[in-house]
């Protein structure tokens, strides 16, 4: 049976402090702040560049475990290294207290998981290294203001992807990084967002069952990046999912199970009209081909689902 | 060479300011030299612009840490750890917008105006104050206003303004120009001979590994960071309606909301960003908001 059955159970203790340098209303800091409340005190983390690397601006942190900033490309390599340090006290120098059981979580951004981070990432799944990383996905590069990346929605404007002209922004998908995580069969892997906080905690609370890498991918609504209202970031996250656009799922060694099937799918527009970004698909004109493209792909995704899970 | 610096938050124009008072200059036939700082934060957070002018070419490059002239585009600013727009001066002027009258003791001309008032009363955005910003600074610098004006023009077209609002900008602007006095520069006895001050210089020592590696030892220390001064709109809870569902705590963003004793949520002022996040999640319609009024 599921820990959390509603935000009533959330943990009181905070691991994450306020001041950060984040933009008001930025998903990530949701995400941060319920993923250390479950994986508690004895954690370290890892960031590489990214907004949340802004929650440490030396001299200051909001972060209240240890925290260890690496480059880009090697949020998960550094990963490694502290978990093998960690082992190696305990396993050859005999060492045994809570600090050599510390978690280790890599907790990055869509660039550094689907694009600059991603062969380290890879590599860290195949040696089968015990770690958490978490992607909080804002679907662009939105440190360094808002650059097209593999986690990219089709259609989505970037300041690397105007719609200039006949140009529909982005002319490419978004990588599909969970069915990629789960072909290096990982014990676990996950989709979350920031809507769904007692479907986050629980996912989190059940990673910490397995050994080897445990991967969860999170919707980060970034109102800034986005072009959208601070105070809709919730909303906005929940449309997501209420229209089937973000899945929530997690697969136990490559076995798909989906944690929240909509009986009926909202269209898609509810979720595209709160964001600039997709702006150009209603204004001046209305783009329907486009509109109906991303609407199709996501029930011809949901129809396989509805069969599989639920028989329908 | 005058060195100006300008103290702002992200998305409140200062950019532009610091754009269009070097344009001033180069109308007036000065060689300039504008830059903001990029840093790593966000909207809101404070912003810093740099600009040289000089009737010889300007070689030098880098942050200015010694100013002659320092414009505060908002005066929570002031005492603000991370902005520190003292430092470094002495001797010169600084400007601040405000509509109080700030007793500063600083060893320096102190001007005020209230340029978020002019921007409001003209424009109609209390956060368009670039033009005002430009203008002041215009004038202290003794350019003329003709230059201030044609400077306005040119930077708000090139950033697409339409011309409506760039015709109410240059009302703002010259009603601020013709609000503060000019200075003669020369005369201040602040211009500096250097741009860096002895402790910019960090010498890191190679020899012993750690001394190079920058380390925070007190977890969570961000909280002395008021990110209160952000908001613009502030959340105010009703008791009366609150039921202490833990709805609004669990999505702030900026763990600002606790749990009181009394089972009710209680906002953190001092962090809150003024996101309304928790407003807009309130099962119970129990967070209104009101305009935030920001006190020195
Ligand atoms: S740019 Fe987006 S992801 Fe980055 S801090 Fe701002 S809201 Fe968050
Ligand atoms: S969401 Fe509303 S009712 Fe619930 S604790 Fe917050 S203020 Fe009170
Ligand atoms: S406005 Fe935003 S930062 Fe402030 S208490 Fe509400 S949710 Fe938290």
């Amino acid at each position: 049976m599921s820990r959390y059955r509603g935000v009533k159970d959330i943990p009181e203790e905070e691991y994450v402090a306020p001041g950060s340098a984040l933009c008001a209303g930025c998903g990530a800091e949701i995400i941060a702040r319920h993923m250390l409340k479950v994986l508690g005190r004895d954690t370290i983390m890892v960031n590489v560049p990214g907004c949340y690397a802004i929650s440490t601006l030396f001299p200051y942190t909001a972060v209240k475990v240890p925290y260890v900033f690496a480059v880009f490309g090697s949020g998960a390599a550094v990963a490694q290294g502290i978990r093998d340090g960690l082992d190696i006290l305990r396993e050859k120098r005999g060492v045994n207290n809570d600090r050599v059981n510390y978690k280790v979580v890599v907790y990055v951004g869509d660039g550094a998981a689907y694009d600059i981070g991603f062969q380290s990432t890879s590599a860290a799944i195949h040696r089968n290294l015990d770690f958490y990383f978490v992607c909080y996905d804002n679907e662009a590069y939105g440190n360094t203001g808002f650059q097209l990346s593999g986690a990219t929605p089709y259609a989505s404007m970037t300041s690397t992807s105007p719609p200039l002209g006949d140009s529909v922004g982005n002319e490419y998908g978004k990588k599909d990084i969970f069915e990629i995580w789960r072909a290096h069969r990982a014990p676990y892997v996950a989709t979350i967002s920031v809507s769904h906080v007692t479907d986050m905690l629980n996912k989190f609370e059940k990673a910490k069952e397995f050994r080897g890498p445990k991967l969860f991918v999170a919707l980060s609504i970034c109102p800034t990046g986005w072009g959208a209202s601070q105070e809709d970031t919730v909303r906005i996250a929940r449309l997501a999912v209420e229209t089937g656009m973000w899945p929530l799922k997690e697969a136990v060694y490559g076995e798909v199970k989906h944690t929240f099937i909509p009986r009926r799918l909202k269209p898609v527009e509810e979720y595209l009209k709160t964001q600039r970004r997709f702006r150009h698909l209603f204004k001046p004109v209305r783009r329907d081909e486009e509109i109906s493209r991303i609407q199709r792909e996501v029930e011809e995704y949901w129809r396989r689902v509805w069969e599989k899970e639920l028989n329908r | 060479m005058y060195r100006f610096r300008f103290h702002g938050r992200g998305g409140q124009g200062i950019k532009t300011a610091s754009r269009i008072f070097s344009t001033a200059a180069f109308l007036e036939g000065f060689y300039a030299q504008d830059f903001p700082m990029y840093g790593p934060e966000r909207r809101g957070a404070p912003v810093a612009a740099y600009v040289r002018v000089s009737h010889e070419p300007i070689v030098i490059r880098g942050y200015i840490n010694k100013p002659d002239v320092v414009v505060v585009g908002d005066e929570t600013l002031l005492y603000d750890p991370v902005a520190d727009p003292l430092r470094g001066f002495g001797g010169g002027v600084l400007f601040v917008n405000t509509p109080l009258n700030p007793n500063l003791s600083v060893d320096g001309e102190v001007v005020t105006l209230d340029l978020t008032g002019l921007a409001l009363e003209h424009i109609g955005r209390s956060g368009a104050i670039s033009a005002g910003v430009g203008a002041v600074a215009c004038k202290i610098a003794g350019f003329s206003e003709s230059s201030m004006v044609d400077a306005v023009v040119r930077e708000l077209e090139e950033i697409g303004l339409p011309d409506e609002l760039i015709e109410k900008n240059v009302v703002v602007a010259k009603e601020s120009y013709r609000g503060v006095p000019s200075f003669d520069l020369d005369s201040l006895p602040s211009l500096s001979e250097s741009d860096f001050l002895e402790t910019d210089i960090v010498h890191v020592r190679l020899d012993e590994g750690e001394v190079g590696i920058a380390t925070i030892a007190n977890l969570g220390n961000s909280a002395v960071r008021k990110t209160g001064n952000w908001r613009i709109l502030k959340p105010i809870v009703d008791y009366s309606k609150c039921t202490g569902c833990k709805i609004c705590f669990a999505y702030c963003p900026d763990v600002s909301i606790h749990m009181g004793e009394d089972g009710k949520a209680h906002i953190d002022y001092d962090h809150c960003k003024g996101c309304l996040i928790c407003s807009s999640v309130c099962p119970f319609k129990a967070i209104t908001m009101v305009r935030e009024v920001k006190v020195m």
